[in-house]
């Protein structure tokens, strides 16, 4: 099966952002239709449903694309996406007025502040998530793909 | 299409297609070649060494959620 690699790397790329859309979804519809919270989660899913998917996408195909010279792990590949996508999804919270920046931390949706000093550690985790999801989620389908 | 056609399309395809010999056996002996990929797994399952760093990653993966809930839509966002 060697037709169209790196469609097939396309979609097992967008594989998890798309298992993670619905429960998206789910907590919108309940947080702001449901239960009526005046929280603009609206402008915050802009990010993680239009967004996400195609960079998952496209990294995987970069990673199809470059790994016959870098050698590098698809664990380690998937590692690296936080340090473009983390920028990326604050510029455009902030453009959206889904993420203020403050004096002492960063405000999401208006409502939740997380202080500078544990920004770290959630990054620290993010790229530890990544890590796992594309070790054992996007390079098992890559697999079964017959990609990897 | 008439005979001349059919004729000259008979020869197209006869040269195109290379013809298959009666002896249809590979060229070479393909079982080493298996027995070098079976020989191959254990390597690969020597690599689940970093299990264990894995399984560390992910328990401090769920201890910052457990810790820190604001994490959880955090990195929901982004995935």
């Amino acid at each position: 099966m060697n037709t169209h690699p790196y469609l097939r790397a396309y979609l097992a790329g967008i594989f998890v952002p798309t298992l993670v859309m619905p429960l998206l979804l789910t907590v919108f519809i309940v947080v702001r239709i449901v239960l009526k919270v005046p929280v603009p989660i609206e402008q915050g899913m802009i990010f993680p449903m239009a967004i996400v998917p195609s960079l998952f996408g496209l990294w995987n195909m970069l990673w199809l694309g470059s790994h016959e010279s870098t050698h590098l792990p698809i664990g380690l590949h998937g590692a690296v996406l936080p340090l473009l996508m983390a920028p990326t999804g604050a510029l455009v919270a902030t453009c959206l007025g889904v993420l203020a920046l403050g004096s002492h931390g960063a405000t999401w949706f208006q409502a939740c502040e997380i202080p500078y000093a544990l920004i770290a550690p959630f990054f620290v985790g993010a790229l530890a998530g990544y890590y796992l999801v594309w070790k054992y989620i996007v390079g098992f389908l890559n697999r079964v793909l017959g990609i990897a | 299409m008439n005979e001349d056609n059919q004729d000259r399309m008979k020869r197209l395809l006869q040269q195109a297609v290379p013809p298959v010999n009666g002896n249809s056996e590979p060229r070479r002996d393909l079982w080493p070649a298996m027995l070098r990929r079976m020989d191959a797994q254990p390597a690969a399952r020597a690599l689940t060494g970093w299990a264990w760093f894995d399984g560390a990653l992910a328990f401090g993966l769920l201890g910052l959620a457990a810790f820190f809930p604001a994490s959880i839509p955090l990195l929901l966002y982004y995935l």
